[in-house]
């Protein structure tokens, strides 16, 4: 087990570096000259030059990436072009937000798996035809006409929550701290979380399905188990693991800011950050966000790739 | 399509290991059907999967042939869809459907069902440029991967690493904002970032099948390595390509809408369904639901088609499913 993990920290090490190498590309190929951009129009050539030294744009490209990853391993993702902020302190300000939405989000996509199961249970019954139905539709449903649609049924028809904002006070860095904050986070957390409960729904029956045929499930029943054992004790404890397993990396993907939702419903997390620092062309904070998102993507699939590895043994042998 | 689920990880079968070829059974009792005709005989039992196909087939000939008159420079819809009358948006606000605008007009007196059609063309190129683009890319280096394994496997699946780690659409957008908006930068965006997903797909294909007698046969026979991997190898892996190809359709067409909604897509004057809904949803609020909900709905049918019909695909493909 010791060794699944150092080496899959290895491959993480490795991942990282080529993260680093693209985002730094990316920016490299940006069209204009940062500097002339930060020095602002009616520049002299001499300001301009002295940004550039300043910023070491004059030296070689290895010895600017070796100066970005040297910044990016002290946690400092440079500054804003528009706020002259550093941009680890706007992603700490935005973070608890964009927590607050995933952790919400996934604690309803968990639903899809009673739902799963139960569809998997009565396979090619009625509700099992409806239940998948409706999951294949409302899984492909893009997030952002769903979240347009709630805004209009739930805020502006039924005037039940509020239809953006988002991002006051919190109880343990993560709990929204009045019913005003807490009432924000629905719509979106709704929104996000119902097209995963039909993702993770269509999931979970697919696994449940194909672990009641298997022969191990059959052995159990051959035993004279009752079926409530063999379904919930032998069945559902490796139907689970896929399932987590998408839970898992959604909330690593959503932690990282969910883009749209966060876009549609005006709420000041990290993926809205983003989307306004694209729109001024602020590219530090653009890169630093993606820069964040995906380490901390990384990460998750990191631990659940490991917590499989746990519950699976042959994994770890591969 | 939450924020979480990428055209990439979209395409990936969650549960599926990949296809061993077909085996033919060793004793035929009747003749045994081919991949393809087992495959039919299999999904036409999906009543979901067929719906997907038809919603398909329907998204095919209304967008290609969008395609064909706007490279004509025909006409093919009711009404020009960039013509601008006031006298059909009194108040600034469209005009709710009627017998002459089946779909309403909008905030500027365009005909919406005209501007829903003329979309259609957008989504029709991306969903197969970007994909034809990422599908060079990953069957190419997907089968030599597994075929050479070592130290070329090791550069190429490292590189796809390094691509599943950015979250989908993150790297997409940080993509648009170096290229900047625009119809071209939209596919190149989507395709070069998809590619890992085949090629991933195809390597653990091949990996299985390369150890089998007739590859042994073609290389005794002194095929060349080019000539098994690209005409004994890959046409043996390709069943799951097929279905990430269906799925993967489907995430190039939402991800596309979602840059244009988020306004980094599709630059006006061209219509897309994404361009649509973000320019017109802010007369939801004055009561045009016209306007937003014909483009949605074009968008959620054609995604829904092919997820579908993906989905029925891989079922209808997965061997551990045979009766």
């Amino acid at each position: 087990m010791i060794a699944y993990i150092v080496r899959r920290l290895f491959q993480l090490v490795l991942v990282l570096i080529g993260v680093s190498m693209i985002t730094f590309t990316i920016m490299f190929l940006i069209p204009g000259d940062p500097a002339v951009t930060l020095a602002g129009k009616g520049a002299t050539p001499e300001t301009v030059a002295r940004i550039r030294h300043r910023l070491a744009l004059d030296k070689p490209v290895y010895v600017q990436y070796g100066m970005f990853v040297g910044r990016l391993v002290r946690g400092d993702l440079g500054e804003s072009y528009q706020f002259n902020r550093p941009v680890m302190q706007m992603i700490k300000e935005a973070l608890p937000n964009t927590a607050q939405l995933a952790i919400a989000a996934v604690l309803i996509e968990l639903l899809g798996i009673p739902l799963g199961i139960y569809s998997a249970l009565r396979q090619f019954t009625f509700w099992d035809t409806a239940l998948t139905t409706a999951a294949l539709i409302i899984w492909g449903i893009p997030v952002f006409v769903l979240g347009l649609f709630m805004q209009w049924f739930f805020g502006l028809k039924l005037n039940l929550f509020p239809i953006a904002g988002g991002g006051g006070e919190t109880v343990l860095w993560v709990i929204p701290a009045d019913y005003l904050n807490l009432s924000c986070l629905v719509l979106p957390a709704v929104t996000l979380g119902l097209i995963e409960v039909a993702y993770i729904s269509y999931m979970q029956r697919a696994s449940m399905l194909e672990v009641i045929r298997s022969d191990y499930v059959r052995t159990a029943r051959a035993k004279g188990l009752p079926e409530r054992t063999v379904v919930l004790k032998h069945g559902l404890k490796n139907a689970l693991i896929p399932v987590m397993t998408i839970a898992g990396i959604d909330l690593g993907a959503l932690m990282g800011g969910a883009i749209l939702t966060e876009t549609v419903f005006s709420r000041p997390g990290i993926g809205l950050m983003i989307y306004t620092a694209i729109g001024s062309l602020d590219l530090p904070v653009v890169a630093g966000g993606v820069l964040f998102a995906t380490l901390v993507y990384v990460i998750a699939n990191l631990v659940v790739d490991i917590g499989y590895a746990l519950v699976d043994p042959r994994i770890r042998y591969e | 399509m939450a924020d979480t689920t990428s055209a990439a990880s979209f395409a990936q079968p969650q549960l599926d290991s990949p296809l061993p070829p077909t085996v033919e059974s060793e004793i035929p009792t009747t003749r045994p059907l081919g991949l393809w005709a087992d495959t039919w005989r299999r999904l036409k039992r999906n009543r979901m999967a067929l719906v997907g196909l038809g919603i398909i087939v329907v998204f095919l000939i209304v967008g290609m042939s969008q395609v064909i008159a706007h490279l004509a420079g025909v006409q093919l819809t009711p009404y020009d869809p960039n013509a601008v009358n006031y006298a059909l948006t009194p108040e600034g606000i469209g005009s709710p459907p009627s017998l002459s605008h089946p779909f309403g007009t909008d905030y500027l007196g365009r005909d919406v069902l005209s501007r829903t059609l003329v979309a259609a063309r957008i989504s029709v190129l991306v969903g197969v440029i970007a994909v034809a683009i990422s599908l060079i890319i990953g069957l190419s280096l997907g089968p030599v991967a597994g075929y050479y394994g070592g130290a070329t496997d090791a550069v190429i699946m490292r590189i796809a690493d390094v691509f599943f780690a950015f979250p989908y659409i993150l790297f997409v957008l940080l993509i648009m904002t170096v290229l900047g908006p625009g119809f071209t930068n939209v596919f190149i965006a989507i395709g070069i970032l998809s590619w890992a997903t085949y090629a991933r797909l195809v390597r653990g294909s091949v990996l299985s099948v390369k150890t089998m007698e007739f590859i042994e046969a073609a290389r005794a026979q002194g095929a060349s390595d080019l000539r098994i991997i690209f005409r004994h190898l890959l046409p043996n892996t390709m069943a799951p390509v097929y279905v990430a190809i269906a799925m993967g359709v489907g995430g190039a067409i939402v991800t596309e809408a979602a840059l244009s909604f988020l306004g980094i897509g599709i630059q006006p004057p061209d219509a897309s369904w994404g361009s649509m809904i973000s320019a017109y949803l802010t007369y939801l609020p004055a009561g045009s639901w016209w306007m937003l909900l014909f483009p949605s709905l074009a968008l959620v049918l054609t995604v829904f088609g092919f997820i579908s019909f993906g989905n029925g695909l891989r079922d209808a493909t997965d061997p551990k499913l045979k009766e």
